[in-house]
């Protein structure tokens, strides 16, 4: 016996009468496969294949009906759609794509069903075993106790006793500074949208010691943690770190939250926190970008490329382009930096939803790699590495090596130099503010000196922008409904109504979200629009004098 | 980022590539050209031990009218302080450009105050512009101009080194305005390299980012 699992997901129509028949002749099937039944496998999301890796398989097969023999009809086609997807992050993340394999049988064909099992089996024992560790980091609740979150940094909880947590929180956040004045309720965005959210009622709830409460749970994990009330609050309470930290300790209670598409990035980012991994981040670049392995300067790309094959079939996002324009923006200044292919994510999202033992496993593995790379600055455009690098790494304890800065922050002091100009645009342009850039390290000023140089036709700023801009919806990942897409519906009406025909973002996820929230076919045309990344935008014009 | 300049291209402005000899910088009375000629001197011989000489023509035209500071940098003695025809003329008022403009030696390099001073149609010969007076009005004092100037010219030109001109410059300005002074230096300096930098890009056909 090898010790290796294969997480077999098998259709209950079709392949499951094959499966049978293989366990009433008695034939061999190989001991590495633990079979899942399942109703169909069009139902087996990208996340629930991915979840398995995460959870420790080393391999997972999912095998349904033959395409036209689907008893929904639909079925097959999404399962391979799926499945695609999946192989193509786990290639992505040098898991390798042969760890899951995808087919289909009618229910005679048992003999085909065993062939592919022993073949997939024999393949598997030459692989060897996944680098992905699962120690320490089940997402069962019990074991996982709350002693292990604390760090010397953190004004972390002494006692189990959830009065003590709830009374340290209170005090770490000075949540009894709260005039419960209003402020807040009256300028979040979420409240606004309708829902029945008012972060002072949160802060009241938790001081009068409401802490079991699911309302309090359900409120803790809708907050967009957008930060638009700690901008208004006029005693300084430090509403999203204090959400941040009570997600923490739900977290542990095994009150996790409402994670949106399945946890899938969750389980990616918990997935990176395998030392053993060696990602391969890089290998699709195109040709013509330049890179010196030996560079001080590094550029950290973000999470960009896992998005694009997740969105891929979906909303046609190309976010990764980011990426590539970053480099050639960099290149055009003579600037050939250093690419980590091991890069990990940088946690924002894993230290935002509660997780903040798998936020300092890659904060560590992060830092390690600078370290040893000799990097003396660091380059990104995106806006949360940018403030999760700059901002959550030291307050989390982790000190960084070099210092980080912004990829806008560099172009200006770049162009400011002179003897650089930019083609003029045909377009109507307006900005969505990156929340974590331009209200969180409080430099709404960066995008817009940049944006002041190019040359549209117009450029408006939309009714609430800067450091008042509404959110794009969502935040690490969690908390999607109704509500938020109600909000992105009128972030994007009020784009709209500056008479814009581009809307111009900085953060991979804003177009994301606002691309989704433009999807939905009753409003159609009314929120249509076109986006696009500030960087893209800067290096489609950017030219020497 | 190599702030000195040092392995960067360079225009080139003297015989057969050398660095220019005899320099020509005019504009209005009062913006400080005598003063800029006198920097560029003090760093040729007092910093890079070569000879210099200044001659200065503001008599009549003084306060307002158009004029000029004649440098010659050499390596040998200079046996004649004027300049005749220059290989470097910086041009920061029209009325300079037009009065001084037929004087520049073929092939030489004409530097302008892009706001200042428009070419007229025929012109032909290399000419950099920088907008001198509006950086020197960003960084807060409009006087600065020639100074920013100066740094423009010593990283197109190299005719000086950049350690010795930063030296001569915060030992002529007024005391107390050094740092400003070689703030306004730098920027002129960066957006010399910058535009040199963008020159040999176009010239290699890549001029985008893309």
């Amino acid at each position: 016996m090898s010790g290796l699992k294969i997480v077999l997901f098998l259709c209950n129509w079709a392949p499951h009468a094959a499966f049978q028949k293989l366990q009433e002749y008695g034939s061999l099937i190989p001991p590495e496969v633990r079979m899942v039944r399942v109703p169909c496998t069009g139902r087996v999301t990208k996340s629930l294949l991915f979840k398995a890796f995460e959870m420790g398989a080393d391999g997972v097969a999912l095998v349904g009906c033959e395409s036209g023999a689907c008893r929904y009809g639909s079925g097959t086609a999404i399962a391979s759609r799926n499945a695609e997807d999946a192989r193509e992050i786990l290639e992505l993340l040098a898991l390798g794509k042969e760890r899951l394999r995808i087919a289909t049988f009618l229910p005679e064909e048992s003999e085909g069903l065993r062939r592919f099992l022993t073949g997939f089996a024999e393949d598997l024992r030459g692989m060897g075993a996944s680098p992905v560790e699962v120690v320490g980091r089940s997402i069962d609740s019990e074991r996982r106790p709350i002693s292990l979150q604390l760090s010397d940094a953190d004004p972390g909880v002494g006692t189990k006793e959830r009065r003590n947590v709830t009374a340290e929180i209170v005090a770490a956040y000075d949540m009894y500074a709260c005039q419960d004045c209003g402020k807040c309720s009256s300028a979040c965005p979420l409240t606004l949208s309708g829902k029945a959210f008012s972060p002072r009622a949160l802060a009241n709830a938790v001081i009068g010691g409401h802490m079991d409460s699911p309302v309090v749970a359900r409120d803790v994990w809708s907050c967009l943690t957008c930060g638009l009330c700690y901008d208004r609050c006029p005693s300084a309470v430090e509403f999203h770190e204090f959400v941040r930290r009570m997600r923490e300790v739900l977290r542990d209670q095994g009150k996790a939250g409402h994670e949106a598409h399945d946890g899938f990035f969750q389980s990616l980012m918990r997935t990176m926190t395998s030392p053993a991994l060696k990602i391969d981040k890089w290998k699709w670049l195109p040709e013509g970008i330049r890179t010196d392995p030996g560079s001080k300067t590094l550029f950290f790309g973000g999470c960009a490329p896992y998005f694009d094959i997740f969105f891929g079939h979906h909303l046609g996002v190309r976010t990764r382009e980011i990426l590539v324009d970053s480099l050639r923006l960099l290149n055009f200044f003579d600037i050939h930096p250093a690419l980590i292919p091991g890069e990990r994510c940088c946690g924002h999202d894993l230290l935002w939803t509660g997780d903040r033992e798998g936020f300092l496993a890659l904060a560590r593995l992060n830092v390690e790699a600078f370290r040893s790379a000799g990097i003396e600055e660091i380059i990104t455009a995106c806006p949360e590495c940018f403030r999760t690098l700059n901002h959550d790494y030291p307050k989390q304890g982790i000190q960084m090596p070099c210092k980080v800065t912004h990829l806008y922050e560099f172009l200006e002091q770049q162009i400011e130099k002179g003897a650089v100009g930019f083609a003029p645009l045909h377009r109507r342009i307006t900005f969505q503010d990156p929340c974590r850039l331009s209200r969180m390290e409080n430099r709404p000023e960066l995008p817009r000196k940049l944006l002041g140089r190019l040359r549209p036709l117009h450029f408006k700023e939309m009714q609430d922008h800067g450091n008042s801009a509404l959110c794009c919806g969502n935040c690490a990942w969690t908390g999607c409904d109704s509500y938020t897409k109600a909000l992105q519906v009128k972030r994007l009406q009020q784009a709209k109504s500056t008479g814009s025909d581009l809307l111009v973002t900085a953060c991979p996820k804003c177009q994301i979200h606002l691309r989704c929230a433009m999807e939905d076919p009753f409003r159609g045309k009314e929120i249509e629009m076109e986006l696009m990344d500030l960087t893209t935008l800067l290096a489609k014009t950017i030219h020497w004098e | 980022m190599n702030p000195s300049g040092k392995g960067e291209v360079r225009v080139k402005a003297g015989e057969k590539g050398a660095p220019p000899r005899e320099i020509l910088i005019t504009g209005f009375g009062g913006q400080g050209i005598v003063l800029a000629g006198l920097i560029l001197g003090k760093a040729a011989s007092l910093g890079d031990r070569k000879e210099a000489t200044l001659t200065q023509s503001y008599g009549p035209e003084a306060r307002g009218g158009a004029c000029s500071a004649q440098v010659i940098i050499s390596d040998r003695k200079i046996h004649y302080p004027y300049v005749r025809n220059p290989d470097v003329l910086v041009c920061m008022s029209q009325g300079g450009f037009e009065k001084y403009a037929h004087l520049l030696k073929p092939g030489g390099v004409l530097i302008i105050d892009q706001d200042l001073v428009r070419l007229s149609g025929t012109w032909e010969s290399e000419c950099f512009g920088v907008p001198a007076t509006r950086m020197a009005e960003e960084l807060g004092r409009k006087m600065m101009a020639n100074i920013v100037m100066l740094g423009f010219f010593t990283a197109l030109t190299g005719a000086v080194s950049v350690e010795s001109i930063r030296s001569a410059v915060s030992a002529s300005v007024p005391k107390g305005t050094e740092d400003k002074n070689l703030n306004a230096f730098n920027r002129g300096l960066d957006f010399g390299l910058a535009t040199l930098k963008g020159r040999q890009k176009k010239a290699e056909g890549r001029k985008g980012a893309n």
